[in-house]
């Protein structure tokens, strides 16, 4: 009984990582309409930045934050202003094949910058755990870093509910000319979606980077995953992406090392079949 | 006599290479109400969307309020208070009704005001309060138009374009529309109706322009011009 | 009632395959036929051209999925992958002949293109891309732990059983002429015709009775098939696999660029990009760490600057056409012209 309740809590646990990571995806492709291909990248980057900078200056990652949010929400807005929008007029697919190619080029200038080692950034409660019964404990990492995606996930929820940027947000995404009409700038509201989905790309890259030690490669795995929470989720739906989010974490976990991959990729694939507008979608 | 609040000279419209508009020149007078009729594909809705800035003219020129807003984005137009409530209503159907009106306050100079626009919408459309917590997308299609009304209203418009607001609704529904667009022009602002019914468009408004083909055909009060002669001009005869 | 401006938006279309253009096609196939049979190309050159072929035969195929029936694949690597274990498998498992490896990998990939259309077919645009892509990445985790294939550890060719490069040559040589003269054929077929109007608007074109499904299964098999041979050719000239060489996305970037660079939806844009491939890859290796890069760079730069790739602008800007086919940003023009018509 123990057992099977620390596999559905740390399957719960995993979950939230995992909501995190779909939920950059999932604002671009159900705002932006784009499917943005290099989110795995921009996580990575995001594990790179707070990574070396926790090392450089010796704070906790966590604090890192600071500096990587607003950076990477800055380079999201440049990016999409600067080049993603552009290549939206030519059309869907060209749009799709950018942001593959800028995948590849980041995945190989992340080689060329930082070697195929394995990094991790490094906390002091990287083992601790908190003991709740014989054979059921809860990592003290694995919680802060729910914490942290769950956090993440209600802050960005409320912003879009509640602020007149968030309306205008929501509002491009259901029709962006009678958003345009209400004197919403389209393209600026793009550049902003992408800004916000690169700042919880950077969060979820420490939390990645806490938690598992990643390499400039680790890009693709993660991309998938968090499209696999767009498909379960459904697109553009923030308690869909965490519904989906713990799912792929229990099916990873139940899975185990050799097989929870496998597991996540077979159920990610059945549900574009099966259900493609995604669980929470209407 | 004064000068009109939206002036049209010679805008033409396109897509790709087809002329959706060929040469339209047209005045709307301020705190009038003023009908556009003509028949399907006479390029109405192509003119209301290019003054309102959806899309860019290939020639001619807007002003509105004596200002030159020709090729505009639709953004900027509607702070210089001219709205369009778009054909078929275009709600945002995922966002609630209060989320949509509320949106109407978007641009900075409404935001000011929206709690006090919000009771005026309120006070027109008294069923969108009841409603006020659903999503749009769940309201009958009478009830999206109100709800575009209203958050055309929330942009604190001088002059609001209505693009064939009675299309698909049923003739009570339509009559009460047409009261509450009375209503508004009353206090004040300036109507511009698109209409493919000629007779409720003559009814209702002050001054009619006739479109058929792409141009202006014909323009005048109704009283002058008379209902054959519009007849006429709309069909092309 | 606007038809007149519908009927000067393009000039008519030169097509190039009169009889000219057919006597040069023969001539350099032949060509390349008697320097391959002759031997008097050094092995290095015949390196080059055995690389060019396949990856023509690749970004051919590829072209045909996205440029003329709409199917943006990323994950047709799982089609060159499962050919390079079969070559490896066939050879050393069961010290059989590399033939049958390429058999024997064939068939595996007709079968499982079979049973993945009837789950890929469901969907379309980005979904279809992205599960493509995912059905290759689940295949390559499971040949990462998969002991009958060495789990991550790859397999070599049996080494007695690898031809010399003039075999291999003229192998690959083969299989790039059927790969476009398939294409080409089959685009004229009534099949590829409604493949065209598919990926122009599936709606219209099932309501004139295009058999969607049919269609675009005998246009996927084709794909994953001729993938296959090319991938089961590749790993017998390279003589070992990998799980990460053999499910790489590196594939599907390289057929990717291959299209991007030469025009997508043409048929010769994909032989002038393999070239170009092929050529700046050799180049880019003097320079470790940087190809992708550069590719991907180049790669977005002619989304950006030349969208119709080379073959297509020159199309484009001469007004002709290197083996007929339509190109389709002159049916999507009209579909808009007749939408804007609709919607006025």
């Amino acid at each position: 009984m123990a057992q099977v309740l620390q596999v559905v809590i740390n399957g719960i646990l995993l979950g939230g990582i995992y909501a995190l990571l779909g939920v950059g995806m999932t604002m671009m492709f159900g705002i932006v309409k784009l499917t943005n291909l290099a989110h795995g990248e921009f996580v990575i980057i995001g594990s790179y930045a707070s990574t070396l900078i926790a090392q450089a200056i010796g704070v906790d990652p966590i604090l890192t934050l600071v500096v990587t949010v607003p950076l990477m929400f800055l380079i999201g807005m440049g990016l999409q202003s600067g080049l993603i929008n552009r290549v939206m007029m030519i059309g869907s697919e060209p749009a799709l094949l950018v942001t593959f190619g800028l995948s590849i080029i980041l995945a190989d200038a992340l080689l060329l910058l930082f070697s195929a080692d394995a990094q991790r950034a490094n906390v002091p409660y990287n083992i601790s755990s908190i003991k709740i019964s014989a054979g059921l404990s809860i990592s003290v990492l694995d919680l802060i870093v729910f914490c942290i995606a769950l956090v993440t996930i209600i802050i960005l929820s409320l912003f879009l509910k509640k602020t007149y940027l968030g309306r205008s947000i929501r509002a491009t995404s259901d029709d962006t000319e009678a958003a345009s009409l209400m004197g919403v700038n389209v393209k600026r509201t793009y550049a902003i979606a992408m800004g916000i989905a690169m700042a919880t790309a950077a969060i979820a890259g420490l939390c990645v980077a806490m938690k598992w030690v990643y390499y400039p490669s680790s890009g693709g795995s993660y991309l998938l995953t968090s499209f696999g929470v767009v498909v379960i989720g459904g697109m553009g739906s923030i308690p869909g992406t965490l519904v989906a989010g713990l799912i792929l974490g229990l099916a990873q976990v139940i899975g185990g090392a050799n097989y929870g991959q496998l597991i996540a990729y077979v159920l990610m694939v059945v549900f574009l079949a099966v259900r493609p507008q995604g669980l929470f979608s209407k | 006599m004064s000068e009109p609040m939206l002036k049209v000279e010679g805008v033409q419209a396109k897509y790709g290479d087809f002329i959706a508009v060929s040469s339209a020149t047209l005045d709307v007078p301020e705190k009038q109400i003023v009908s556009l009729i003509g028949s399907n594909g006479a390029g109405k809705s192509t003119l209301m969307d290019t003054i309102a800035g959806l899309h860019k003219p290939s020639a001619g020129k807007i002003y509105f309020k004596g200002e030159d807003i020709t090729g505009l984005p639709a953004e900027k137009i509607v702070t210089k208070g001219l709205a369009l409530v778009p054909q078929g209503s275009r709600c945002f159907v995922r966002m609630t009704v209060e989320d949509n009106l509320i949106m109407g306050s978007f641009p900075k100079f409404a935001r000011k005001k929206c709690a006090e626009s919000l009771e005026r919408v309120y006070e027109l459309f008294p069923v969108l309060k009841e409603k006020r917590n659903d999503l749009s997308g769940s309201l009958s299609g009478g009830q999206r138009q109100m709800v575009a009304v209203g958050r055309a209203l929330m942009t604190n418009p001088e002059m609001i374009l209505f693009d064939e607001i009675s299309l698909g609704l049923a003739p009570t529904i339509i009559k009460d529309i047409y009261a509450r667009i009375k209503e508004i022009n009353k206090q004040g602002t300036t109507i511009v109706l698109v209409e493919q019914d000629t007779h409720r468009a003559i009814k209702t408004a002050e001054l009619v322009h006739v479109m058929l083909k792409g141009q202006v055909v014909l323009s005048g009060a109704p009283k002058d011009l008379g209902e054959d002669e519009i007849k006429k001009a709309y069909f092309g005869i | 009632m606007e038809t007149k401006s519908l009927a000067s938006a393009h000039k008519p279309i030169k097509v190039l395959d009169g009889l000219v253009m057919w006597i040069v096609c023969a001539v350099v196939v032949v060509a390349l036929y008697a320097l391959g049979v002759t031997g008097a190309l050094p092995n290095n050159t015949m390196r080059y051209l055995f690389k060019i072929f396949l990856y023509i035969t690749m970004g051919s195929m590829w072209n045909l999925m996205s440029g003329f029936t709409g199917m943006t694949s990323l994950g047709q690597q799982v089609f060159v992958g499962i050919a390079g274990y079969s070559v490896a498998v066939m050879t050393t498992t069961y010290k059989m002949s590399f033939w049958m490896g390429i058999l024997v990998g064939a068939v595996i990939a007709i079968i499982f293109a079979l049973i993945l259309s009837f789950v890929l077919f469901r969907m379309s645009g980005m979904y279809f891309a992205v599960a493509t892509w995912l059905v290759s990445e689940a295949v390559s985790t499971w040949f990462t732990s998969w002991k009958y294939v060495n789990q991550g550890g790859g397999m070599t060719v049996r080494t007695t059983q690898i031809p010399r490069i003039g075999s291999l040559y003229l192998m690959a040589l083969t299989l790039c002429v059927l790969a476009v003269v398939v294409i080409f054929l089959l685009l004229r077929t009534k099949t590829g015709l409604g493949l065209t109007a598919m990926r122009d608007d599936a709606d219209a074109a099932s309501s004139v009775g295009v058999n969607l499904f049919k269609s675009k299964l005998l246009c996927y098999i084709i794909c994953c098939l001729f993938i296959a041979l090319a991938g089961g050719l590749f790993f017998l000239n390279k003589g070992s696999v990998l799980p990460s060489s053999a499910f790489g996305i590196d594939w599907t970037v390289s057929m990717v660029f291959i299209v991007i660079i030469g025009g997508i939806g043409t048929v010769s844009g994909p032989i002038l990009g393999a070239i170009v491939y092929v050529l700046l890859d050799e180049f880019l290796s003097h320079y470790p760490g940087w190809s992708n890069i550069i590719l991907g760079a180049i790669a977005i730069l002619v989304i950006i600057f030349l969208p119709d790739g080379i073959m297509g602008t020159l199309q484009k800007k001469l007004h002709f056409e290197i083996f007929s086919q339509k190109r389709f940003s002159e049916h999507k023009k009209d579909k808009k012209i007749e939408d804007a018509a609709n919607a006025a």
